[in-house]
């Protein structure tokens, strides 16, 4: 179950109509005001076990907003939408995610001690019958620009036991 | 959508709780009971709903056959 | 010496003359344990499973766990996978962001991810489509030379591949065959499980988190912890099992329900239920036993300049401990609140939910000008049991865990430098301990050590499976 507040607010001439979710977690059993995330009109609610008691009702401009939406996102518009955690319009939650979880797997070839790890692809094939692998990555022989700069790393002191 | 108006956040409330069970329970009057709604198929038991304070912060169930007529902690709700 | 050399006194041998001596000449403790568990040292000591084959023909967690648990102990374990494919665990990772590579020849571009990371380490791993008619042969020989098989199909699914316990049992009597179903059989037999699941249906899931009362709601464990625990469990039966076989030459079947597997960890729940119709609820950081005892938020973090979040923002919880009247009264002392001890002197009246609510309030009251690390060192400095709430760097900088091996890097053999945990923060054993020697291989690759070196089928063959992606 989730409620929304569809703003309606006029900017510029024409309606906001930006969907603002509510979601259940935290608006559960809640009372006080939310900003809109495209417009920034703040709106008082209230609610309880999960249905509107009150509102929304649109406060004085300058009102300052007790939280953000989760996500909001404007349907009429071919889905606009504002993904939680932007600065002043969604909610932030603290644990964001590091600018490398990107949802594409990074390609690393040393583990944060400086050793090498085979965290990238493409990797050269198997070389055995039937798919079968060898007990030991012999990265000289099958990597040998990570061994060189593997070698160049142990030189520059960069190999470390923790 | 549940008309809101003119009622006070526990009759609100109490209208999101729209009870399965009609009993003699004083329970029914009472700030601290949670009833099983309307619709419910869990749970299988035969009770009205949990009481929420005899045992705070764990649940009681309040069974529909033992018709409880008072409580010490009964408080009317608002 | 005496007259009669047959006659041994003690005061002739070498070693302690007394008891006292004896009591003098032994290393302190500390030195002993670490003389005897030499963290770093397990590849020199034997494996207490050495000899036992078992088959594992799993998947994700749960019941890949319980083999795994048999393969750090030494036992000789063969993963079947699919095809090309292999596990499904091995295509998740968290965020899809961290693999190793490669996986197998056909696919290039894909990795394992570390969300297999534990789960099979030491395993020898063979591809087989072991539902076609045509690979039953092998399947049914690598049965009778193995000890057990762990397997995680849906209820009867390899009665009707001819491969459950009824068929297996007339091939190797002394098979032992593990069941572990997501709902096991039974009204709800119709699917499969995940671990949250497994703690929603359990009832695990309703008694985590914030109590309703404080804005909570019913909470899963960020991690796995129920497949891990229930396969665990499973590990427990297999070696009862074996034990029995030991006595009787009889193989066993394990059924193994996830679903109900974590209803054992729910302590008084249900008894309490049984008694008066109470239904426990959820009590968050607090504890239902105990007070004081449970994790407590301090104003500020210790890290207030990290970037990461999780040093910036949440560095700020402890553990406390305090539940001894005359540990709750050093407490009450250190925060200046008397009135508190005065007004709960007994723990009997501190357990209380209402004294709960009141107590630890009035703790974060008197830690919200501090950090957590103030909390630490002041309640620590007056004896009492109080410790920050880690997130996994600071586990990986702690040095407690540093010198016990608990957590340490290990250079795979094919796929390099690794920090691992799981295999040796499972208890130690001095003479037997457990020891990881790669934490996975790729898609199929002991084919030809299983099929052609043990099982003695031709290299053409194998190939020829190969090639028509039976294997």
């Amino acid at each position: 179950m989730c409620d929304i507040i569809w703003c309606k607010k006029d900017v510029e001439g024409k309606p906001c109509d930006t969907v603002n979710y509510l979601d259940p977690y935290c608006f559960w059993n809640w009372k006080g005001t939310i900003n809109c995330a495209n417009c920034g009109t703040v709106y008082a609610i209230h609610m309880i076990q999960g249905h509107m008691y009150k509102g929304p009702d649109e406060q004085p401009a300058g009102t300052k907003p007790d939280t953000s939406p989760l996500y909001a996102d404007k349907p009429l518009e071919g889905y606009i939408n504002f993904p939680s955690g932007m600065e002043g319009r969604t909610r932030p939650f603290q644990c964001l995610p590091r600018h490398i979880y990107l949802g594409v797997p990074d390609m690393v070839k040393f583990s944060i001690r400086g050793r090498p790890l085979r965290g990238w692809r493409p990797q050269p094939k198997s070389a055995g019958i039937a798919g079968q692998f060898p007990f030991n990555w012999e990265m000289k022989k099958l990597s040998p620009e990570v061994w060189a700069e593997y070698q160049e790393k142990i030189a520059k002191g960069e190999v470390k036991d923790w | 959508m549940i008309e809101a108006k003119g009622l006070t956040p526990r009759q609100f409330l109490d209208k999101v709780l729209e009870p399965e069970k009609e009993s003699d329970h004083i329970c029914w009057q009472c700030e601290f009971l949670k009833p099983v709604i309307k619709g419910s198929s869990f749970p299988p038991a035969d009770i009205i709903g949990w009481c929420m304070k005899i045992h705070w912060p764990y649940y009681w169930c309040v069974a529909d056959f033992n018709v409880v007529k008072k409580c010490y902690v009964f408080k009317q709700k608002g | 010496m005496t007259k009669d050399l047959r006659e041994c006194r003690i005061e002739d041998l070498p070693g302690p003359k007394s008891k006292q001596e004896l009591d003098e000449m032994k290393m302190p403790y500390e030195e002993y344990c670490k003389a005897a568990f030499a963290p770093g040292h397990e590849m020199g000591k034997p494996e207490s499973l050495k000899g036992i084959r078992w088959m594992s023909t799993t998947m994700y967690i749960f019941t890949p766990h319980s083999v795994a648990n048999l393969a750090e102990l030494g036992a000789e374990v063969i993963k079947v996978e699919m095809p090309r494919m292999g596990d499904p665990m091995k295509h998740t990772s968290p965020f899809n962001e961290a693999y190793l590579y490669p996986l197998h020849d056909t696919r290039p571009v894909t990795g394992t991810g570390y969300g297999f990371m534990n789960a099979n380490p030491n395993e020898y791993y063979i591809s087989m489509d072991y539902h076609l008619p045509e690979m039953k042969e092998a399947f049914y020989r690598l049965v009778k030379m193995s000890d057990g098989l762990t397997e995680c199909y849906r209820p009867g699914t390899f009665d009707r591949w001819k491969q459950s316990y009824r068929y297996v049992q007339e091939l190797n009597p002394r098979f032992i065959y593990v069941w572990g179903g997501g709902f096991g059989y039974g009204p709800k037999c119709f699917g499969g499980s995940y671990d949250i699941l497994g703690q929603a249906h359990a009832g695990l899931a309703s008694v985590t988190g914030m109590h309703e009362s404080m804005g909570g709601h019913c909470t899963k464990h960020s991690n796995w912890c129920i497949d891990w625990y229930s396969g665990t469990q499973i590990t427990f039966g297999i070696l009862a099992a074996m034990h029995w076989r030991a006595k009787t030459g009889l193989g066993t079947m394990i059924e193994f329900s996830q679903v109900q597997a974590a209803t054992r960890c729910l302590g008084h729940t249900v008894p309490m239920y049984g008694r008066f119709g109470i239904v426990r609820q959820r009590w968050g950081n607090w504890d239902t036993q105990l007070c004081v005892h449970g994790i407590i938020l301090c104003g500020k973090s210790d890290f207030p300049d990290s970037i990461n979040p999780q040093d910036k923002f949440d560095a700020r919880y402890a553990m406390v401990s305090a539940f001894q009247d005359a540990d709750f009264k050093a407490l009450c002392g250190i925060i200046k609140k008397p009135d508190l001890y005065s007004s709960y002197k007994k723990h009997k009246e501190r357990v209380g939910a209402e004294a709960q609510v009141d107590i630890y309030a009035q703790l974060e009251d008197w830690a919200k000008d501090k950090s957590r690390s103030e909390v630490v060192r002041i309640l620590q400095n007056e004896g009492l049991l109080c410790e920050p709430v880690m997130n996994d760097r600071e586990v990986y900088e702690n040095e407690h865990y540093r010198q016990r091996g608990t957590v340490r890097w290990m250079e795979d053999p094919l796929f390099g430098d690794v920090l691992v945990q799981g295999t040796y923060s499972a208890g130690m054993l001095s003479k037997t301990p457990r020891r990881l020697y790669w934490i996975w291989r790729p898609v199929g690759a002991d084919n030809v050590k299983i099929y052609h070196e043990m099982l003695g089928y031709p290299i053409s063959k194998v190939q020829e499976w190969y090639d028509k992606a039976w294997i």
